[in-house]
């Protein structure tokens, strides 16, 4: 009786404690956010929601794109101060899901002081969550989202500045077929919205040069045995495997593709091209493998050494990945849409309907000078800034490919 | 040999390594279903605290220079690593049972099940946050050669594993089959309760088998880091998946029906793939045991025994 009587005391406390921290905490988050609002008198709180993995396998190119987003606002966020803006960074981790992408983006439009958003690097995420930005009418500009088919869905709020599939995989296929003197390839893709549309492109613009496809095979992300296909593909003997999808897949088609005798290279696009891809194929097997990435090498952007500087300076011992630079301008594209805005309308008015509106107007007539060259956009959204760059594998590292 | 007779060998092999690795991982559900009737749902993440032990231990131990200076030196070390790697996964399994199971044991059946897929969110989630949420690289010290037989092409990585993998299953079929303590898994596996009243301590016979099925599937983890060349927190959950198909189709319990459903399910993968379709090499590979499971519902080379009203 007595020990029974104890323990619901026990639990009744234990209960009371609970709540009690429950209370506490929000009122102390209560407390803080007031005095974020009201110290320094007229500042206007505006945000930039920037989304990509921060988790899971590509983790190492959405880390990147947060760092380049962060250099971008702070690079920008003293000038903003003297028009009366404070801004600041909403980072949000995608996990390169979807369905989490989607929440991501819901949790960021939620907040109203997020006037812009630089998102997604999965072309899968990117075309869900953007009908959740259309939808609150804040922009979006996407570092690196490759697919066609996100700029093409009619929102007038949908922008990117990298370049389309449809330019990396025709350019590509005929890289290989004139450049590199391939004739035949096998054509896999990891069956997500990205990988599809990039082994389309190549395959339909490498047969329209009068290359041979000897065959095409669609695999599922997160798969790790690739043997049986690479050993199906090795009695086909093509000279090429192209890979559409992302390098943890890649790497492991590579690899296991070497060490069941095939001899030609893999290629793909830019979803290989990071470190992480030798690091798992292992560098033997990378060997002389080949990726397309949108842009210019680091070195021959026009702001690159620049960037670079800055990015050392900020981040001490980490490495630019691939998307640093698209998120660095993508970023820029949004705080120079705000500060058009700021002055039209006053720095009240950014985050109000109309503001954000504005926004999208402003973004959509952009013509900036950015790391990555000359940054503006064509009526669907898409950067006009089209370069592709090929890249190989030489000895345990990607290095712009020059014959 | 024809270069096409190459290729179908070629892609045997290739089914046999897969085949092997979901074999080792198993038994370790049929072995704990034999004794304790209950599906362990932790067990994937067996093949995944192995692999993270034996590249740590592996990592650790290449710094001493003495394992990678000679031939002998390096298998050395590669034994050492399996060694530590598949004591502690067993260990591991000794204190799932000890904590997760053994107070459930006299519970409804339902229990202990959901105390094992709480075991396994834990330990996939701990691992998440505490190593890594990226894949790691699984370093390979040796070189890997490639041999050519007609148009076929193995690799030593393949016969390595296929080797290993039958050592071990034969070295289990011995001690269970031969040995004293066998005996008394044998027979608890029979009847619980009689077997205690024979003097056999039920409750060591039963840590013993938490420790033989999660070490075996420890080694099926480091061998999947070999040959892959990369371990993540969630690796175990699909193998997990094609295991424990594999136990039930070789019939839960039997431990050599085990053995034959993991090389059987790596097969029909292999095949599948390369004759049919990769894409849908999963769903032909799980049509085709369905089938076998409508014709034979205790599987292969289990019994249909009645259930006793």
């Amino acid at each position: 009786m007595s020990v029974a009587k104890s323990k619901r005391l026990f639990a009744i406390i234990a209960m009371l404690v609970m709540l009690a921290m429950v209370v506490t905490a929000c009122g102390g988050n209560d407390g803080a956010e007031n005095g974020g609002d009201n110290p320094g008198g007229d500042l206007v709180e505006v945000k930039i929601g920037v989304s990509s993995p921060f988790t899971g396998d590509v983790a190492a190119l959405g880390t990147g794109i947060r760092n380049g987003a962060q250099l971008a606002i702070e690079e920008a966020a003293p000038e903003l101060e003297e028009m009366g803006i404070s801004l600041s960074m909403l980072a949000v981790d995608d996990a390169a899901d979807p369905k989490t992408g989607v929440n991501a983006a819901n949790q960021m439009v939620s907040d109203s002081a997020v006037v812009g958003i630089v998102a997604h690097l999965n072309s899968g995420v990117s075309i869900p969550a953007s009908a959740v930005y259309n939808e609150a009418g804040v922009v979006q500009v996407s570092p690196a989202s490759t697919n066609p088919a996100l700029t093409l869905q009619g929102f007038e709020n949908v922008f990117r500045v990298c370049t389309i599939d449809t330019v990396q995989g025709s350019f590509a296929a005929e890289y290989a077929y004139d450049e590199l003197g391939f004739t035949s390839v096998a054509v896999i893709d990891d069956s997500t919205p990205y990988g599809e549309g990039l082994a389309a492109e190549f395959a339909a613009a490498f047969e329209a040069k009068g290359g041979e496809i000897t065959s095409t095979d669609k695999i599922q992300v997160k798969d790790l045995d690739f043997t049986a296909l690479v050993t199906k593909i090795r009695s086909a003997n093509p000279d090429l495997i192209y890979f559409g999808g992302m390098y943890t897949e890649a790497a492991l088609v590579s690899k296991q593709s070497k060490e069941a005798g095939f001899e030609g290279p893999v290629m793909g696009g830019d979803g290989l091209y990071t470190q992480q891809y030798i690091d798992i194929a292992g560098a033997a097997n990378a060997e002389g493998d080949f990726a397309t990435s949108i842009g210019l090498p680091l070195s021959e952007q026009p702001k690159g050494q620049e960037f670079q500087d800055m990015f050392e300076a900020t981040f001490p011992g980490q490495t630019i990945e691939a998307y640093d630079t698209y998120a660095y301008d993508a970023t820029m594209v949004v705080v120079e849409a705000i500060k058009a805005v700021a002055a039209d309308l006053g720095a009240d008015a950014v985050t109000s309907v109309a503001g954000k509106q504005a926004i999208i107007e402003a973004v959509a007539v952009t013509d900036m000078q950015g790391v990555t060259g000359n940054v503006s956009f064509d009526e669907n959204g898409d950067t006009t800034n089209k370069a592709v760059t090929p890249y190989v594998v030489r000895d345990g590292a990607w290095v712009p490919y020059t014959d | 040999m024809s270069v096409e007779l190459g290729i179908i060998a070629q892609q045997f092999v290739n089914g046999l390594t897969l085949g092997g690795m979901y074999a080792l991982l198993a038994l370790g559900y049929t072995l704990v279903y034999g004794i304790l009737l209950m599906i362990n749902f932790a067990h994937a993440e067996m093949f995944m605290f192995g692999a993270y032990v034996g590249l740590f231990t592996l990592q650790g131990l290449s710094r001493i220079e003495f394992f990678t200076s000679s031939g002998p030196a390096l298998l050395l070390l590669y034994l050492l690593t399996f060694l530590i790697a598949m004591v502690a996964t067993g260990i591991l399994g000794v204190i799932i049972e000890r904590f997760a199971y053994r107070p459930l044991r006299h519970a409804p059946r339902l229990a202990p099940l959901i105390s094992a897929i709480g075991v396994s969110l834990f330990l996939q989630n701990a691992a998440l946050l505490w190593i890594s949420s990226r894949s790691l690289p699984f370093p390979v010290l040796f070189e890997v050669r490639t041999f050519r037989i007609g148009g076929a092409s193995i690799s030593s990585m393949q016969i390595l594993i296929i080797t290993v993998t039958i050592l071990l299953m034969l070295v289990l079929d011995t001690f269970i089959s031969r040995t004293r303590l066998g005996k008394s898994m044998r027979a608890t596996s029979q009847d619980r309760e009689t077997a205690g009243l024979m003097g056999i301590d039920i409750n060591r016979v039963i840590a013993l088998t938490f420790f033989i099925g999660p070490a075996l599937g420890g080694a099926a983890g480091i061998f999947s880091g070999m040959y892959y060349g990369n371990i993540k927190y969630n690796m175990g959950f699909i193998p997990g998946i094609k295991a424990f198909t594999a136990a039930v189709v070789g019939g839960i319990g039997n431990l050599r029906g085990a053995m034959l459903g993991g090389f059987l399910i790596g097969l029909l993968e292999s095949l599948a793939a390369a004759y049919i379709s990769t894409g849908y090499k999963d769903v032909i590979a799980f049509v085709i045991l369905i089938i076998v499971l409508i014709f034979k519902p205790g599987g292969l080379l289990g019994e249909s025994v009645a259930e006793k009203v």
